[in-house]
């Protein structure tokens, strides 16, 4: 039988830290694993206290409750683990994020978010994802094993890809590559934000001004859309028609196979961008959503979901209650909207994803809901929920075991695995936390 | 000091010899003695003559309730009203800027204290003719452009002439000032008022210097080099301080620069002093208030209605309630026609303001004796009053209806004809019946003539009039239409005689007619106002009842009292080394706990105090961010230079910042309010409480809390992570310390040289230059002498350490290293050679200097001996500081009972107020919060939070908030609707307060000042 550290398989010792992800990736999976005594917290069938989940070839093979017994195939040698009522969750999900394109906010050289052009859906998330960010295995520490990349800027930024942390290359973190075209969905009202200065003259003129900007961004939106269904349906019947790559990009969304992410965070804003794709025939997704609450009839009509761009934000309005954003969840669970939570979109602290969702709970959506909102929802939402989001048999062993709920600040995460491999929790911070307690420990000994 | 003997300028009249060019020909010989008779004359505000005459001879009243004299040429008033010509104290006027190149000129270009209003173009034309029209005969023009504007003078609104130039009534009246800013220094608030404040020092300090200066002496060791910009500004030393206000704060802040420089002030108002009023009250200082109201809010959609804020509401209803409630606060009130968009509207507004309560008594006296009072020429205007200028006005009724006409304005006995009667017998409906030139004789037209209207319909059809003119008594027309012949023109010219309409019908073939019309019978003359009466009724006018402080969804009508009170049964963390106390109570009396400990040891809880059971919840001292931004108006930072010690945070403290009752909400009860880090040396910080509600902005700050400053290291000071080249210094981390070092270097001279004057003799000093009081070294100097604490913008060990070295140097203990997220490299250091380290809890990556931070920095330096709290630096994280140290629990596995001292006890520390707050302990001030479960977590809401033993914040008084907020938002929406005027103004920033007036003055230096840099 394969011996198995239950505990950190690493040993803190003296990897040096540097301007890269130097932690080793993780082997794969070559026997079975067997966690049992554990509290399974699948989100898709409820808490299991005493329960025991195994898996093979990074794939959840079976799930039992206390006292029942895991059925492996003959021959199989387990690692098995008694995790002594410790809890295990479905890898946490940060839904809109910039993980893995942004290594240094304000050095443009390492930022690959915004390609030229108003209109490059081409762009891909997964092909710029750089596997070796410093920032990936600071996000997985605290239970963050899937990531939705957004490329930004321009209309049409590119497509969102679905990816895991842990893996020697793209290929082997890419979950999803192509997950949906973005789509920055013009506002009309232009919040005027900051804007200072004496008034234009004529008011009224200047609004309809802004609101034809709007328009005509919104018009040109539209255009892209029909010229990809143009191209695409010319070249079903000619093959002769050239490539278009800005086009092919789009034709998974015009075929219904993905979303479209929507980003719209204001009223009238979050409207239109749903009637226009659902009158498109296209699956809308609404990315930001601060104003959703005001728009739940239409998003529970159209079924259109809801990942809102994080939990911590100040309230709209300054007449609006202190608490607007962090009960806004619960009140689009009271209307039926479906909607998952994002970690806010600073790519370096994805790893906060856990707080949003439990300051949602809370503030009115309770636990099991706000776990589901950045587990199962946001899988879903995403088109991977085949593959991941709760603990059941059949999808990824992409998991990770603690001695709490990761909502609370004093849980520590043991434990975790992508895909069935077990990760290193250490990153580029705890090496450096470990490296400068090694100063102060030489000064004392001194 | 030409200008300044010409202070009390008498007024030349046309009896003075004349001084312009020889006649040609003979002399015009114009007496100019004038009586208007059997008027209504309202003497002054409280006095008025029914049936008298008012004598004018040579530009002057002569004469009251007198007879007419022989000679004079009569005017008959009979039936009218005569007031004493209106007085405008501030109309700004464009003056040259100065020569910015000339040496002598003060260093900053918002600096022109040599400026005068008659350097430019006084009063326009167009704007004269305006301004009489509404009743105005004399103005106080005022230098537009810059901090220090110049010097007003008030002048009467005479036609000049090449030989009669307008006639000055007071030469030098004030300094005129005001906040404004620009692209360079200052580009802030409270860099204007140090640039202000500065200048106000400086003028005082040049005539001290002047004084010791013996005349015609050598000049002594020290003396300042000649400068007329300093010169001007020892000159109008004794002048009044005229202050351009943007609002009810920057109205506020003028009032402690005048105070701080013993100077006289005057307000010139917003309009919108009514959200400070009690504060505003209290400076007594006379208030120019100016009668531009805002538009209606934008309410046509929903998403529009969406935006706007109750606050913004409120300002609209309430802005003509500003000079009521001024008035019954005591205040000196006068009114300008300054910020209206369009002057026509003055009288309007006039009447709205009556409509709110002011008498007309009291209306008078603001547009007459109050402005000329202040402008310290009532012994020359401003009342009907022998030997005062012939300035009157002339009315058709009530000068408060702004329906009645004014029929003529004299400015100093010349009458300038305004409106003529107003039915001058040529109103009305008329049927014509003789001369009508149509294809049909027979039929008789008629005819309606309203002013410049006229309608009419002969033989079923109507007539067109077209280039109607109307003078007073006459009107003259085109007319055409069916009824007569499309191939000829036909003029018409008709005036009134005796009951009927005669005149000529002259026709393009070369006849004419004689015209005759007689008035309709059914013509009820006047139907027509009552009509007109009808369309213009206003709304009813706003109440006067107390208003919320801040006005807003979030105020309060009255400050929550200080009760007695004990808390209960809760799981208490006090903060002060007893660890977490179950089953606890703390008890608190007038402010300040009584009490805080077990249950058990405190006995029977106090009689007549009131228990709140909170088994089950959490008490902690209230928060303390060490952090923050919130609440600073018009600019964080003051980026114009690169040492800006002088300038103040406790200057610009924005009292009505919601962000301030939302981190109440989030159990915060003091914070440092921080100057920006885009300056090496930046301003001066202010420690405050979360006062909200109090009455005036000062009632915010910590009393007794040490000074403190920001220093800046790293890529902000250098501008690294701005865009383009980089164009001042420093541009490294070199140049960082070399600064640093360089400016304590004039601190330590500075101080030295203050320290060898004070120490001469009496007599030695009377003849010593003395030392120029320099704000921005005087703030560095008390950081040598250790009374003002460094809190210190830092990321990178290098450059943490490099100002632990300076100080080890300099003898001086730093304050804080802010977010210092290197500062688990350095830790040692930091134990000894700072008060703390204030650090965020998790963020990194944003910025390169930012690359090596780590979540642990916290619990390595604690773990290190540092002093260590976590701030927000913004406004969403300081609602959440609880969590925020639970996370040093997280990351390094500091003690839970430790990790809530980084946002209580260590932050006071570090500021200073440990003695007063940031622990539950018997003595010091009740800044309390309650939780509903154990603060470190994201399961605890905040329940309650008392500041001072007032309870600010709690579940079920925001409860009523919204519910307020909710119903008042509706009313005042309807309210918009029914005004039913477009509006035309909105500001899309609602962090600004509603209705930021414009500087009135702004355009002009931002056109020619800055050219010249």
């Amino acid at each position: 039988m394969h011996a198995f550290v239950p505990t950190l398989l690493f040993v803190l010792c003296a990897v040096p830290a540097a301007a890269q992800d130097l932690v080793p990736k993780a082997a794969p999976q070559r026997a079975p694993v067997v966690l049992r005594n554990a509290v399974l917290h699948t989100v898709s069938d409820g808490v299991i206290l005493g329960g025991s989940l195994w898996f093979d070839d990074g794939v959840i093979r079976g799930i039992v409750g206390e006292g029942g017994t895991l059925k492996l195939p003959n021959g199989a040698e387990p690692v098995v683990v008694d995790l002594q009522g410790k809890h295990v969750f479905p890898g946490l999900i940060s839904p809109h994020t910039t993980l893995g394109l942004v290594e240094i906010g304000m050095v443009r050289q390492t930022n690959d978010v915004d390609e030229v052009g108003d209109t490059t859906p081409e762009a891909t998330a997964a092909v710029a994802w750089n596997p070796d960010s410093a920032a990936i295995p600071v996000a997985r520490r605290n239970g963050v094993l899937v990531a939705a990349v957004f490329p930004s800027g321009g209309s049409l930024p590119g497509r969102a890809s679905v990816m895991k942390v842990d893996g020697w290359t793209n290929a082997d973190m890419t979950v999803r590559a192509d997950a949906g075209p973005i789509v920055a969905w013009p506002a009309q009202s232009g919040e005027r934000r900051g804007r200072r200065g004496p008034r234009p003259e004529g008011g009224d003129g200047a609004e309809e001004n802004e609101g034809s900007g709007a328009k005509k961004a919104r018009d040109r939106i539209d255009e892209v859309f029909t010229a990809a269904r143009a191209w695409f349906d010319a070249r079903k019947t000619d093959p002769s028609v050239p490539l278009d790559i800005r086009h092919e990009a789009l034709v998974p969304a015009l075929r219904g196979e993905v979303p479209v992410f929507l980003l719209a965070d204001e009223q009238e804003q979050i409207e239109s961008a749903v009637l226009w794709a659902t009158g498109r025939g296209l699956r809308a997704v609404v990315v930001g959503g601060r104003d959703a609450a005001l728009c739940a009839g239409l998003l529970t009509d159209r079924r259109v979901p809801v990942i809102l761009d994080g939990v911590h934000r100040l309230p709209r309005r300054d007449d609006s209650p202190y608490d607007e954003a962090f009960t806004l969840p619960a009140r689009l669970q009271e209307a039926g909207v479906r909607f998952c939570i994002g970690g806010g979109t600073d790519f370096a602290n994805d790893r906060n994803l856990p707080y949003h969702a439990a300051t949602a709970a809370a503030f009115g959506l309770g636990r099991q809901r706000a776990l589901q909102a950045i587990t199962l929802d946001a899988a879903k939402i995403l088109g991977v929920d085949d593959r991941l989001g709760s603990l059941s048999v059949g999808k990824d062993a992409t998991l990770f075991v603690a001695d709490g709920h990761p909502f609370d600040l004093k849980t520590k995460i043991e434990m975790a695995f992508v895909s069935g491999r077990q990760i290193d929790l250490r990153n580029k911070q705890t090496e450096l936390a470990a490296k400068y307690r090694e100063r102060y420990r030489q000064l004392r000994a001194k | 000091m030409s200008r300044f003997a010409a202070f009390v300028f008498a007024v030349a009249t046309a009896a003075l010899a004349a001084q312009g060019p020889p006649a040609e020909g003979p002399r015009a010989v114009d007496p100019g003695w004038f009586v208007l008779t059997g008027a209504r004359v309202v003497v002054d505000p409280a006095t008025s003559l029914e049936r008298a005459n008012v004598v004018l001879r040579d530009g002057r009243i002569v004469a009251v309730d007198a007879a007419p004299p022989v000679g004079a040429t009569a005017v008959d008033c009979s039936g009218l009203t005569i007031y004493p010509g209106l007085v405008d104290p501030f109309v700004a006027t464009d003056v040259p800027a100065l020569d910015a190149a000339a040496d002598d000129q003060h260093w900053n270009p918002m600096v022109q204290p040599q400026r005068s209003a008659r350097d430019g173009a006084l009063v326009p034309a167009a704007e004269r003719t305006a301004l009489r029209r509404l009743g105005f005969t004399t103005v106080a023009c005022v230098p537009t452009g810059g901090i220090v504007k110049g010097t007003s003078t008030v002048v009467q609104l005479d036609e000049p002439t090449p030989t009669a130039p307008t006639t000055i009534v007071r030469d030098v009246v004030a300094l005129v000032t005001s906040l404004q800013t620009r692209d360079g220094y200052p580009n802030s608030e409270m860099g204007a008022i140090a640039v202000l404040r500065q200048a106000l020092l400086d003028g005082a300090w040049y005539r001290r210097c002047g004084a010791a200066i013996p005349a015609g002496g050598a000049l002594p060791a020290g003396a300042p080099r000649p400068s007329s910009a300093f010169a001007a500004l020892a000159e109008r030393t004794d002048l009044p301080l005229w202050f351009d206000a943007r609002d009810e704060l920057q109205a506020l802040r003028a009032v402690r620069i005048a105070n701080e420089a013993g100077r006289t002030l005057v307000l010139v108002g917003s309009g919108m002093e009514f959200r400070r009023l009690a504060a505003i009250a209290a400076a007594k200082v006379p208030v120019v208030a100016p009668l531009q109201f805002p538009d209606a809010p934008d309410v046509a959609s929903a998403s529009a209605a969406e935006r706007v804020s109750l606050r913004q509401l409120q300002s609209w209803e309430q802005a003509p309630t500003n000079t009521k409630r001024l008035l019954d606060a005591g205040v000196d009130v006068s009114w300008t026609t300054a910020r209206m968009r369009d002057k026509k509207d003055f009288r309007e507004r006039v009447a709205e303001a009556i409509a709110c309560g002011v008498s007309t008594q009291q209306a008078l006296a603001l547009l007459t004796t109050k402005p000329a009072a202040l402008l310290g020429i009532a012994d020359q205007t401003g009342t009907i009053t022998r030997g005062k200028l012939a300035n009157l006005v002339v009315v058709e009724g009530d000068l408060f209806d702004p329906k009645a006409r004014i029929r003529d304005v004299w400015v100093g006995g010349v009458r300038h004809p305004i409106q003529g009667a107003k039915d001058s017998g040529v109103d009305g409906s008329w049927s014509w019946t003789t001369g009508w030139p149509g294809k049909d004789p027979k039929v008789a037209p008629a005819l309606t003539i309203d002013g410049d209207s006229v309608k009419g319909k002969a033989g079923g059809s109507d007539l067109k009039f077209a280039d109607v003119v109307r003078e007073a008594d006459r009107l003259s027309c085109r007319v055409a239409g069916d009824a007569l012949d499309a191939e000829r023109v036909f003029w018409l010219r008709l005036h009134q005689d005796g009951g009927a309409l005669v005149g000529t019908c002259a026709v393009s073939d070369g006849t004419s007619s004689a015209v005759r019309a007689e008035r309709s019978s059914d013509d009820a003359k006047g139907k027509a106002d009552e009509k007109k009466g009808g369309d213009d009724a206003r709304p009813a006018p706003p109440g006067v009842g107390p208003l919320p402080t801040p006005l807003g969804g979030y105020g309060f009508l009255e400050l929550p009292a200080q009760t007695e009170f004990v808390i209960v049964g809760a799981t208490l963390w006090p903060c002060d080394g007893r660890g977490v106390l179950r089953d606890g109570a703390v008890h608190a009396r007038d402010g300040r706990i009584v009490f805080a400990g077990s249950r058990a040891d405190m006995g029977e809880p106090p009689i007549g105090a009131q228990i709140i059971d909170a088994a089950g919840k959490h008490v902690t001292p209230g928060i303390i961010d060490c952090h923050s931004h919130t609440g600073i108006s018009r600019g964080v930072n003051e980026g114009g230079e690169a040492v800006t010690a002088e300038v103040r945070v406790e200057d610009v403290i924005d009292p009505d910042d919601v962000n301030w009752y939302r981190e109440l909400a989030g159990g915060v009860t003091a914070v440092n309010q921080l100057h920006g880090s885009a300056n090496a040396i930046g301003g001066q910080s202010c420690t405050v409480k979360l006062r909200w509600g109090v009455r005036h902005p000062d009632e915010m700050r910590f009393a007794g809390a040490p000074a403190g400053i920001k220093f800046a290291l790293g890529e902000n000071p250098r501008q690294a992570n701005d865009r383009g080249p980089n164009r001042r210094y420093p541009n490294t981390r070199m140049g960082v310390e070399a600064l640093l070092r360089d400016r304590f270097a004039a601190a330590d001279a500075y101080r030295q040289a203050l320290a060898t004057y004070e120490k001469l003799a009496p007599a030695e000093r009377a003849k010593a230059i003395p030392p120029r009081r320099d704000l921005e070294l005087e703030a560095l100097a008390q950081v040598l002498d250790g009374s003002r604490r460094i809190h210190c913008h830092s990321y990178r060990q290098d450059e943490i350490f490099m100002l632990c070295g300076l100080a080890r140097e300099l003898g001086i203990k730093i304050g804080t290293f802010q977010h210092v997220l290197e500062g688990y490299k350095v830790a040692d250091a930091i134990a000894a050679n700072a008060v703390g380290a204030s650090s965020f809890s998790d963020w990194w990556a944003y910025k390169f200097e930012v690359w090596d931070a780590i979540p642990d920095n916290g619990a390595i330096m604690h773990e290190a001996g540092v002093c260590v709290s976590f701030n927000s630096d913004s406004n969403e994280h300081a609602r959440r500081l609880n969590t925020e140290a639970g996370k040093a629990v997280k990351y390094g596995g500091v003690a839970p009972w430790d990790a809530l001292c980084f946002v209580t006890k260590n932050p006071a520390i570090q500021l200073g107020i440990f003695d007063r707050t940031g622990s539950l302990t018997a003595g010091k001030d009740a800044d309390i919060a309650l939780w509903s479960d154990d603060p470190l977590s994201y399961a605890a809401r905040c329940e309650a939070t008392w500041v001072d033993g007032r309870l600010l914040f709690s579940l079920g008084t925001d409860r009523t908030m919204r519910e307020t907020i909710a119903a008042e938002r509706q009313r005042l929406v309807g309210r918009a609707v029914a005004s039913g005027k477009k509006r035309t103004a909105r500001d899309g920033d609602t962090k600004d307060a509603y209705w930021a007036a414009e500087d009135l003055t702004t355009d002009y230096c931002c056109r020619d000042c800055e050219g010249g840099r």
